[in-house]
């Protein structure tokens, strides 16, 4: 990476708004809205349904088309490029989902190897960073397997050496834990943190699971009626006292109604552990 | 009964040949043709990629209906100056081969697009967030995902022509349905009606088969 590179924000949104009627006739999305995440953070979304989390994270990769605004990833004016142009710059902007979203008709090398397929690398480069990947997942032993045969966590991982097998410089992640229990969340968000320590890739994580954010994010913003609210600093994976973030806590004791107590929830719980944090000083 | 098998044998051997020959020549055209207007019409409906072309996507869904509005044997009818030109004649296999593939063309046009939307949105979009375009979608998603299922819309677009070629017998088109016709109705000869029946059900049997057995050995989901 060079230090031009490093001296810029990894993902700038400047007064990007999106806004749409959802089936009940609301208009939601996203407000004019600005973010800057610096190169190498893991920057967590959170807010209740209908916050505008999602629709914000799809715009870093244009999946959604702002109204207005300028979506800048890496030094490129997204909105500006052309259609060529912009998949090129999605070669290295990678994405993992909710619903992980594998092709069933392949194998598991199969499909960590398709993004690079898509960008045209060179086949024995993508047999590497395919074993890489792989192996930085755990799952190399899996690599002939047809995802159904995957727990969703495994799904998940195979999902998460996917999106790093271009070396992304971002990394775009949808409630990427929202669908597994939480253990199983736990496992990933350990996953999620090394890529970030171990490829310098810049996280941006969209939860309505505090657990998620507490544990893995550096910084954290809270979004609601399409606002970004509050940006906070989570120290220790601790949400810092006073804040809105901190009286959502308290209110509901998780953000979202989905969000199910668990063993990781337990507010007797000491420290959490927080992923990120340990990886930083490992 | 066997006599009669006996003594027509060359005229079902000659006639099952034309029958297929009408077959391969309409599931050609309708794959390569009617897949490719399928997967654009796909491709151009609401929420997928190349949903800004909605004016293709409206006028070829009008197209489609259009000509599948048609009973058969009046688009037989109705075309044959354009099989003429095409064909040189509107008589025999190749001339009614002209009719089938339009017919044919147009009805997997539609199976192909059904067919295509139970892929999943979502792994449509995890290719285009990876900086797939519309080809590499259809290549390596679309043609992937949905294999099995394109692979049942073959065999039932098969099964449907097989039997569409045999109203074709009714205007000279030859092939087994013809023999039926001509030996088993118009000359009320019943052992060659069965005769025939029985190979269609065969036929059917045989590409049901097939078809569901090759669907099912693609199918890793």
């Amino acid at each position: 990476m060079s230090k031009l590179a490093s001296s810029r924000p990894a993902i700038e949104l400047r007064n990007v708004s999106r806004r749409y009627t959802d089936p009940g006739g609301r208009s939601v999305g996203v407000q004019p809205t600005s973010l800057s995440v610096p190169q190498g953070e893991i920057h967590g979304i959170i807010g209740f349904s209908g916050a505008g989390k999602s629709t914000l994270l799809r715009l870093v990769n244009l999946l959604e088309r702002p109204d207005a605004g300028e979506v800048i990833v890496h030094g490129d004016d997204l909105t500006r490029l052309s259609a060529a142009g912009l998949r090129q710059a999605r070669h290295r902007i990678g994405m993992i989902f909710q619903h992980f979203n594998l092709l069933h008709n392949q194998t598991v090398a199969d499909n960590v190897a398709l993004p690079m397929r898509i960008a045209g690398a060179d086949p024995a480069r993508i047999r590497e960073r395919v074993q890489v990947c792989l192996d930085f997942v755990g799952l190399a032993e899996k690599a002939d397997v047809y995802p159904g045969r995957l727990s969703g966590g495994q799904k998940q991982r195979v999902a998460i050496a996917r999106a790093l097998a271009p070396e992304p410089h971002v990394l775009l992640a949808d409630e990427p834990t929202s669908a597994l229990d939480p253990r199983t969340t736990l496992d990933l968000l350990g996953v999620l943190a090394n890529a970030n320590r171990q490829f310098g890739v810049t996280i941006l994580l969209v939860s309505h699971e505090m657990e998620v954010i507490r544990r893995l994010c550096h910084r954290v913003s809270v979004m609601e009626g399409g606002h970004i609210v509050e940006q906070l600093d989570i120290a220790d994976g601790r949400i810092p006292e006073g804040s809105q973030l901190a009286s959502w806590l308290s209110d509901f004791g998780a953000v979202g109604p989905a969000a199910s107590p668990s063993p990781a929830t337990d507010a007797d719980e000491p420290t959490p552990r927080h992923f990120a944090l340990e990886a930083a000083h490992a | 009964m066997l006599d009669t098998l006996i003594e027509l044998l060359p005229e079902i051997l000659k006639a099952t040949g034309e029958t297929l020959l009408m077959l391969a020549i309409c599931l050609s055209a309708a794959i390569l043709i009617g897949g490719a207007l399928g997967l654009l019409v796909f491709l151009t409906s609401k929420g997928q990629s190349l949903e800004r072309f909605r004016a293709f996507n409206l006028i070829a869904n009008g197209v489609i209906n259009v000509v599948r509005s048609f009973p058969f044997i009046i688009l037989l009818v109705a075309i044959s100056p354009f099989t003429r030109v095409i064909a040189g004649t509107s008589i025999g296999p190749l001339a009614a081969s002209v009719p089938l593939s339009i017919a044919a063309i147009f009805y997997f046009a539609r199976l192909i697009e059904q067919t295509l939307r139970d892929v999943p949105r979502g792994v449509i979009e995890a290719a285009e967030a990876m900086g797939a375009s519309p080809l590499q979608i259809i290549r390596h998603v679309l043609l992937v995902e949905g294999r099995s299922g394109l692979i049942l819309a073959v065999t039932v677009l098969a099964v449907s022509f097989l039997s569409y070629s045999a109203v074709a017998g009714v205007v000279g088109g030859g092939g087994i349905g013809d023999l039926a016709i001509r030996y088993g109705y118009y000359r009320f000869q019943t052992d060659v009606m069965l005769i025939t029946i029985v190979l269609l059900v065969v036929l059917v049997q045989s590409i049901q088969f097939f078809g569901q057995w090759f669907a099912r050995h693609v199918d890793k989901r």
